[in-house]
């Protein structure tokens, strides 16, 4: 790469060479980042069509033979679907309850003055940075007394709390940017709040709500700490600690942990490669006016 | 407690007025938007940190009743060596990771919105870290950073610098270092694409204008781009200083702490003595907690005060 | 056993009468070996044996890995939601202390359990654990490659400057010494040094040392062990990978690649080495020997080692079904389940067991354990077994990890163990 820059730059008349030289370096930058970012992505693909065998005796040659059975025996051994579900189910849920609740609470604090609203609002942002490690066992106790503990319910509303402030953070931010005049005049057309807040925040938001979509997503789909200790039963455990079941302790059956690792990276990496178009559009389309 | 029980009231008045005339009062609407936020941070967030609060002046025990220690928890961790190591390499993380993040994320963003070829394919490629969890990306980074064949070394040998091969996570001054590089790879590509995103939504009109100055592109960048998306940096660098401040996952999967203590973060510290050590008191950890709790919180103030300042003056 | 089946005639006759009130009753467990098959084939078993002998009965077993499951027992039990039986290692006494686990003593079948297996979980007078694995520090040796490189070394272990001239003349030859690393676990960096330590200062003066109760580590004879170690160590000992090599790592870095001479290892090491060879396990017609760690000079008891009580059961005070949590205990508590377990396993148990009767491919390997472990003197537990709180920590960090990799010297091992009481 360096060596074809260089000849390019000789090559060219003094004139070009400044431009010639930059868009080299420009490539050069990217292409060097496109391997340092995704690099380990491909890495662990192909291990992942690899046996344990073959891997240790070169850890970088080609999948070949590919071993794609591979992925049916880790799907079919260690109870993915059932992981799979449940992590899904969890974190759907709550990143919808997520959206709405938080979107409320970020539109009443973006629109309306009330009392001790600062302290409220502070409150509930200041949790953003509580280290969960300890918060996890006061958790642990009241959801014993609320009859959550070991339900993927309970799951669900703890994830809704631990993601609440950052959500209404970041809504909150957006929303107040969002023109007053704009409010008056739903006003003056007879909206009400709930119309308000439905028909011209939520849309005109649009940006900001997909880009806390994709946040809670991505955290709540990785969680590991709180699915570890409110959740006892197998089939009620979430994908991270199927991953982990892979990794083990035991041995470095560094084939089948690949294989497992892809199996949790592959289906949202492919939810993002179908959806990023759509995500960037809301998120670029109209984001301030 | 008192106040989601306050936002209550107006809630159950709300029943009696038909929901579609409510903007002629807002006091109930307030209360509605508001409730069911209130009421999930009360009883799954308020409760728990209160007592934690409470623990942490306590000697907290299974089987025992809570017992009063004042404040001999916090005499106690003014002295504690690990904590204060902890706390030092968790602010290193929490002030390296932004800056790294947030400038070469700006750059890359920069790349995708001067219209390079394959666009969409560079930001999926960015920002396919970000879609794996920690466990994952520790495992993974676990084996690029291994020595005798991890990927890291094997360039090294491939480029003939053999002799800087080492065992990365194993020596107290390169784990850390290490585990802040696997953090900016995981996190550059989601800040990109944010920022790609503030980037895209700018005006056209300013940047035609300073096209049409004649600007150069550092100008441009400099004194265009990068005041009008300060904001999203802002939010970005909080983001990630906040991350950092409680890392634990990646650190539990790689390194533990290791060695002599050199990637402990406050996280993996409070963990171990609630969890690991063989002790039942939660109540030192408790004011670990608590503590670390100040001084995250002093920090964003800090670094948010810095930016509206800042704005104050240039707008 | 008429007493036993008498018992298992009650409680079923007591079962039936309480079906139609629908109250079968449910034993919850929570283990450790999630992924360990033959443990969880045997725990499985016994459970279902017992559920045919105690119709109404289910035991239902939650599998954890270590780290996980000891946090959400701390959870659990502080809320009191706990299982009736857990998993516990004997380094847990916070669990004694706070009075959350049934007392055994006139509880479980002492007879079939081994005295000193037994003598480790005492604590204040009660028993309080049933020892189902037990492990001791073994030194497993590549048989082919020493051959090689014109190493013998004897069962009872290499004196003094003999060892430090075998490391040498492996690490002279391009092979690693000794493969273990300390990625995963606070342990197996410290064997070569605990080794030496319990040899040089004997069983009594050790344990003091490690309890902070007498020996300073200040001690000469402690300084002398500290730079025997440190003598082997700067030969060459360990891998430059040591301080990331994770246990499972460490097996295969042993027998398959890129192979070194001698592997320290707790005798679990069937359980990871004996697996297929592409999961992991060593290959086929590997020539395993097992022998005893270095003795430094002037040893006051070259035929100490460590022997360790791994994985045991306890029952949760607050269980409602006590009693029949210790008949499910006791229905492992027999010389068949012990040796069931040997064979399953290949590693010793707390349960008396009798290694001879077992035949087939295993019995070689276990006639290399026995000769290693004949005419030995125990100490009971590895020492962060037997350490606590800051002490532990210290440890870990530093005889564990920092000064086998060569990043700390004998004065800052002594510095800051010293400091750490």
């Amino acid at each position: 790469m360096a060596f074809a820059s260089d000849r390019t730059a000789v090559a060219s008349r003094p004139r070009i060479s400044t431009a010639a030289l930059r868009s080299a370096a420009l490539i050069l930058f990217i292409a060097l980042y496109t391997a340092f970012a995704a690099g380990p992505f491909v890495w662990v693909a192909s291990m992942s069509l690899r046996t344990t065998t073959e891997i240790n005796a070169d850890h970088y040659a080609f999948p070949w033979p590919m071993h794609f059975e591979k992925f049916a025996v880790a799907w079919t051994e260690s109870n993915y679907d059932t992981y799979f579900f449940n992590s899904a189910a969890v974190v759907l849920a709550a990143v919808a309850i997520l959206t709405v609740v938080g979107g409320m609470a970020a539109h009443c604090f973006a629109r309306y003055r009330f009392p001790l609203k600062g302290v409220v609002y502070f409150l509930i942002f200041s949790t953003i940075i509580f280290p969960p490690q300890v918060t996890v066992i006061g958790l642990f106790q009241l959801m014993v007394d609320y009859g959550l503990y070991n339900s993927r319910i309970g799951l669900v509303l703890v994830y809704v709390a631990i993601q609440l402030p950052i959500t209404i953070y970041i809504l909150e931010a957006f929303f107040a940017r969002i023109p007053g005049d704009l409010f008056d005049a739903a006003r003056i057309d007879g909206y009400s709040e709930w119309a308000i807040f439905w028909k011209i925040s939520l849309p005109v938001a649009l940006p900001a709500i997909s880009t806390t979509i994709i946040l809670n997503t991505i955290l709540l789909w990785n969680e590991f700490l709180y699915a570890v200790v409110l959740i006892t039963d197998d089939d009620k455990r979430t994908l991270p600690l199927g991953v982990l079941r892979f990794m083990g302790d035991q041995l470095e059956d560094v084939g089948m942990i690949a294989t497992g690792l892809m199996i949790a990276i592959v289906p949202v990496v492919l939810i993002y490669v179908f959806f990023s178009e759509r995500l960037i559009q809301g998120m670029t389309a109209g984001a301030v006016k | 407690m008192a106040i989601p029980r306050d936002m209550n009231a107006p809630a159950t008045a709300l029943t009696d007025v038909p929901p579609a005339r409510d903007h002629a009062n807002p006091r109930s609407a307030i209360a509605a938007f508001l409730t069911p936020a209130l009421l999930i941070y009360a009883a799954f967030t308020a409760l728990p940190v209160a007592r934690t609060f409470f623990n942490s002046v306590h000697l907290v025990v299974p089987n025992r009743p809570d017992e009063w220690v004042g404040f001999t928890h916090y005499a106690e961790l003014w002295t504690d060596k690990i904590f204060w190591k902890a706390v030092h390499n968790t602010l290193t993380w929490a002030v390296a990771a932004p800056i790294l993040e947030v400038t070469i994320a700006t750059l890359l963003a920069l790349c995708l919105y001067a219209k390079v070829p394959f666009a969409r394919f560079l930001r999926v490629a960015w920002f396919t870290p970000v879609l794996m969890s920690y466990v994952v990306v520790g495992i993974l980074w676990m084996w690029i950073l291994n020595y005798d064949w991890g990927a890291l070394n094997e360039i090294l040998r491939g480029i003939g610098l053999g002799g800087l091969a080492q065992p990365w996570l194993g020596h107290p001054a390169t784990a850390l270092p290490s585990l802040i590089g696997v953090t900016t790879w995981m996190w550059t590509g989601f800040n990109m694409v944010v920022i790609l995103a503030a980037m895209s939504s700018l005006p056209s009109e300013v940047l035609e204008a300073a096209e049409l100055d004649n600007c150069g592109w550092f100008a441009k960048l400099w004194f265009v781009i990068l005041p009008l998306i300060r904001p999203t940096l802002l939010n970005l660098v909080i983001l990630s200083f906040i991350g950092k401040m409680k890392i634990f996952d990646l650190v539990w999967v790689t390194t533990r702490g290791n060695p002599l203590w050199s990637t402990e973060t406050v996280s993996t510290y409070v963990y171990k003595r609630a969890f690991q050590w063989s002790e039942f008191d939660l109540g030192y950890p408790s004011t670990i907690a608590v503590v670390w709790f100040v001084i995250v919180l002093a920090g964003v103030l800090l670094l948010t005060a810095i930016f509206r300042q800042r704005d104050r003056i240039e707008y | 056993m008429t007493g036993k089946t008498l018992a298992a005639a009650t409680i079923a006759a007591l079962a039936a009468a309480a079906a139609t009130g629908a109250s079968a009753q449910e034993l919850t467990l929570w283990s450790h070996w999630a992924d360990q098959t033959a443990k969880v084939k045997f725990v499985e078993d016994a459970a279902r044996a017992f559920e045919a002998a105690h119709p109404g009965v289910t035991i239902k077993i939650s599998w954890y890995q270590k780290e996980p499951l000891y946090a959400a027992l701390k959870t659990a039990l502080s809320a009191g939601q706990a299982p009736d039986i857990f998993y516990a290692e004997t380094d847990q006494t916070e669990y004694m202390k706070t009075g959350l686990i049934l007392d055994l003593k006139d509880k479980l079948n002492w007879d079939a359990i081994e005295p000193w297996a037994q003598e480790v979980w005492g604590y204040d007078g009660g028993v309080y654990g049933f020892p189902l694995e037990a492990w001791t520090v073994e030194t497993y040796t590549n048989e082919g490659m020493l051959e090689e490189l014109g190493i013998a070394i004897p069962v009872d272990g290499l004196e003094g400057e003999a060892f430090v001239e075998a490391v040498k003349t492996i690490a002279g030859a391009g092979m690693t010494p000794m493969a273990q690393g300390v990625g995963d676990r606070p342990y197996p960096g410290a064997f070569l040094t605990h080794e030496i330590l319990v040899k040089r200062l004997g069983k009594a003066d050790y344990e003091s040392l490690l309890k902070g109760e007498g020996v300073e580590w200040s001690d000469p004879r402690v300084r002398e062990a500290l730079e025997y170690a440190k003598e082997i160590i700067d030969a060459g000992a360990f891998p430059a990978s040591f301080s990331s090599i994770k246990l499972g790592e460490a097996h295969r870095y042993f027998h398959t690649d890129p192979g070194a001479a001698m592997l320290q290892m707790g005798s679990f090491y069937p359980s990871r080495a004996f697996a297929a060879p592409d999961a992991g396990g060593q290959p086929e017609n590997f020539a395993l020997g097992i022998v005893n760690g270095p003795i430094p000079p002037d040893a006051a008891c070259p035929q100490c080692k460590t022997i360790a009580v791994g994985g045991s059961f306890v029952v949760n005070a607050a269980s409602e079904h006590p009693d029949l949590a210790v008949d499910f205990l006791n229905s492992m508590a027999t010389p068949e389940m012990g040796n069931a377990w040997l064979e399953a396993n290949l590693v010793q148990t707390g349960i008396k067991a009798d290694p001879s009767a077992i035949t087939g491919d295993k019995a070689d390997y276990f006639k290399k354990l026995a000769a290693a472990n004949e005419g030995v003197t125990y100490t009971y537990g590895i020492p962060v077994q037997q350490m606590h709180g800051t002490a532990r920590e210290t440890f870990t960090q530093t005889v564990n990890q920092a000064f086998p990799a060569g990043l700390i010297g004998v004065d800052e091992v002594i510095d800051m163990m010293g400091s750490s009481y």
